[in-house]
């Protein structure tokens, strides 16, 4: 025990010794931590209290003038800019349009999946299921503006050349900021997300004992009462999970707009996070503070959803 | 009366076939329908990367001509790609490399060094999971990155990388160490490892699935990142494939259908193929990072 040791039992014990002890037996510890706290003090901890303060300064990364503190007017300013609540009603709508879609069909399937007995099946629909979970996001942005491709797009062309439902002049714009394009992009995260939530659903499916479902079919309780009483409430912990992620990802998405949308201020995809991006690398000075302003607005409206929607969650489970 | 009778039992039998089948047809059918879904987008492309050019013009799904020349082509035809692919390759390496060995490290000491503030530490990285970090401290990464001279720089890429999952990946590789007795560390401390000894001979290859998963979600998210390679980088040359792809417009000069279609192929195949590899571990990794967290 005379050695200082790392660990925790040790570290306890030389609670009681001298100062210069503890504190070299906490230096040790914490080495371990140091590369890890480096990254995450760097480049998270660090660029989000900068941003803060920023929001509450006038400062424009292209000009050389010093930056002054003018309190809260950016955020009065964007808060009586028009253009900031488009926006994040655009958010908004882009959320409803993705969220039941992302639940709900990864639940059915889950739930057919669960009840394949033959393994080799259940195996390749399982590995089947991953592949688009595997495509790094870009890549699925990449090929779905190719699937959406006006002209040469295969989805027009079954439209088109295939059943002839759409002549060339009236096929659809899926993409370019039409009133399809957050329904089309909303569809294209689902089809992303699909196999990811169904792997989630499965496992919850797995937790369940199979005992209970047979008791109560000897009961007498059809598909739908053992559906609604049995499975629903023991998947509702994962659903919760996934909704409150899904709400996260959803209101902050920003690089399928920026690759779908671009910088056009009527398109649905201009919303909160291209109008913060447009302000701070885009737009006259590059007036970041504003940007800031915007970046904070939209961020803590987003977190009070998700801790209500926590809140919620956790009272009716 | 007996071909009535015949025939009465020949439409139960046939009844009884259907209504103990129909809910396994109906129900492998449904799920077939979306397995198509999810492979046709991939099937499209994988095929416009063999067809020959006027079959790609016509559209049609399957070609009368196929050309697997196109592969060798885009090499040779557009000039950033090698340096493209060189700096997906190493940019991701990279993040995944310095990722893990954070993630390693800090895990490990969370759970079975008990530092004193660590809870602090969990609370932090937990607060950072529900905060758009991403989207919002863009903004002053760019003026760190600026500051440190790294504007334009593809290495310099790695550093913000690796915060991307870092918080998620330490508390993944938390509850994987949660899972390894303590009784086993301390055991090997009595026989005189050293912590780092501990960390590397005893506790790592208990960890190995967890391992896994931080490998390949940080792959994933590396390999295909868009925002922040796209804002720090102008120049193509400086730029990973995936975000020189997104800019491409499709149809024309380097840039033909079945060449994007190629270029495509080449820089999605090794996420899939190393999760294939890696399928079983990741699955098992998945669980026991999930138990807890």
């Amino acid at each position: 025990m005379s050695y200082s040791n790392t660990d925790g039992f040790d570290a306890r014990a030389a609670r009681s010794s001298t100062l210069w002890e503890r504190m070299r037996s906490d230096a040790r510890t914490w080495v371990f931590l140091v590369p890890a706290l480096a990254f995450f003090i760097g480049y998270q901890a660090y660029p989000i209290f900068r941003v803060v303060w920023i929001s509450f300064t006038d400062y424009q990364y292209l000009t050389n003038q010093p930056a002054n503190w003018i309190g809260f007017n950016n955020y009065a300013n964007a808060l009586s800019d028009q253009l900031l609540w488009t926006s994040l009603w655009r958010a908004v709508l882009f959320t409803i349009l993705f969220l039941p879609g992302c639940i709900i069909l990864p639940l059915i399937l889950a739930i057919l999946i669960d009840r394949i007995r033959n393994p080799i099946l259940a195996t390749i629909y399982r590995v089947v299921l991953l592949i688009p979970a595997v495509i790094p996001s870009t890549l699925v942005f990449v090929l779905w503006k190719w699937m959406y491709n006006f002209q040469s797009g295969p989805i027009n062309h079954f439209l088109v050349k295939t059943t002839g439902l759409f002549s060339l002049q009236d096929a659809p714009q899926w993409l370019g900021g039409t009133a399809l394009t957050l329904p089309a992009i909303a569809a294209m995260e689902v089809w992303w997300g699909l196999g990811y939530h169904t792997i989630f659903f499965l496992a919850g499916l797995a937790a369940i004992s199979k005992e209970l479902p047979e008791a109560a079919r000897i009961d007498g309780a059809n598909e739908w009462q053992m559906f609604w009483h049995i499975t629903l409430p023991r998947l509702m912990p994962i659903m919760m999970i996934l909704v409150v992620l899904r709400f996260g990802s959803a209101m902050a998405v920003i690089d399928e707009y920026l690759i779908f949308g671009g910088f056009n201020r009527d398109s649905p995809t201009y919303t909160w996070t291209i109008l913060m991006y447009d302000q701070a690398f885009k737009l006259g000075l590059w007036r970041q503070g504003y940007a800031a302003a915007i970046g904070m607005i939209g961020s803590v409206a987003m977190m009070l959803v998700m801790i209500l929607l926590l809140r919620i969650f956790r009272t009716k489970g | 009366m007996t071909q009535k009778n015949s025939i009465s039992l020949e439409s139960v039998d046939t009844r009884s076939w259907f209504s103990r089948n129909m809910a396994a047809i109906i129900r492998h059918g449904i799920i077939n329908l979306f397995m198509i879904i999810i492979i046709l987008p991939l099937a499209w492309v994988l095929i416009m990367s063999i067809k020959s050019r006027p079959d790609a013009m016509r559209g049609d799904f399957w070609p009368r001509n196929f050309d697997f020349t196109t592969y060798a082509y885009v090499f040779q035809k557009i000039e950033t790609l090698p340096i493209n692919l060189w700096n997906s390759i190493y940019v991701t390496a990279g993040t995944v490399f310095l990722t893990t060995i954070c993630a390693v490290m800090a895990g490990y000491t969370l759970v079975h060094m008990r530092p004193r503030g660590g809870g602090i530490v969990v609370t932090a990285l937990l607060v950072s999971l529900y905060f758009p970090t991403r989207v919002v401290s863009i903004i002053s990464i760019y003026e760190i990155q600026h500051s440190l001279g790294l504007i334009n720089s593809t290495v310099g890429l790695i550093l913000p990388y690796v915060t991307l999952n870092l918080a998620i990946s330490i508390l993944i590789m938390r509850s994987v160490f949660q899972l390894v007795p303590h009784e086993v560390i301390e055991a090997a401390k009595v026989d005189g490892a050293g912590p780092w000894r501990t960390l590397l001979t005893i506790a790592l290859p208990m960890a190995r699935n967890g391992i896994v998963v931080i490998f390949i979600v940080n792959f994933v998210t590396a390999w295909g990142e868009f925002l922040l390679c796209s804002t720090l980088t102008n120049d193509q040359e400086a730029r990973t494939m995936p975000v020189v792809l997104a800019g491409a417009q499709g149809g024309l000069g380097q840039w033909t259908w079945p060449n994007l279609a190629a270029v495509y192929i080449i820089v999605v195949t090794p996420g899939i193929f190393a999760f294939a590899l890696a399928q079983k571990l990741f699955f098992k990794g998945l669980a026991e990072g999930i138990v807890k967290g």
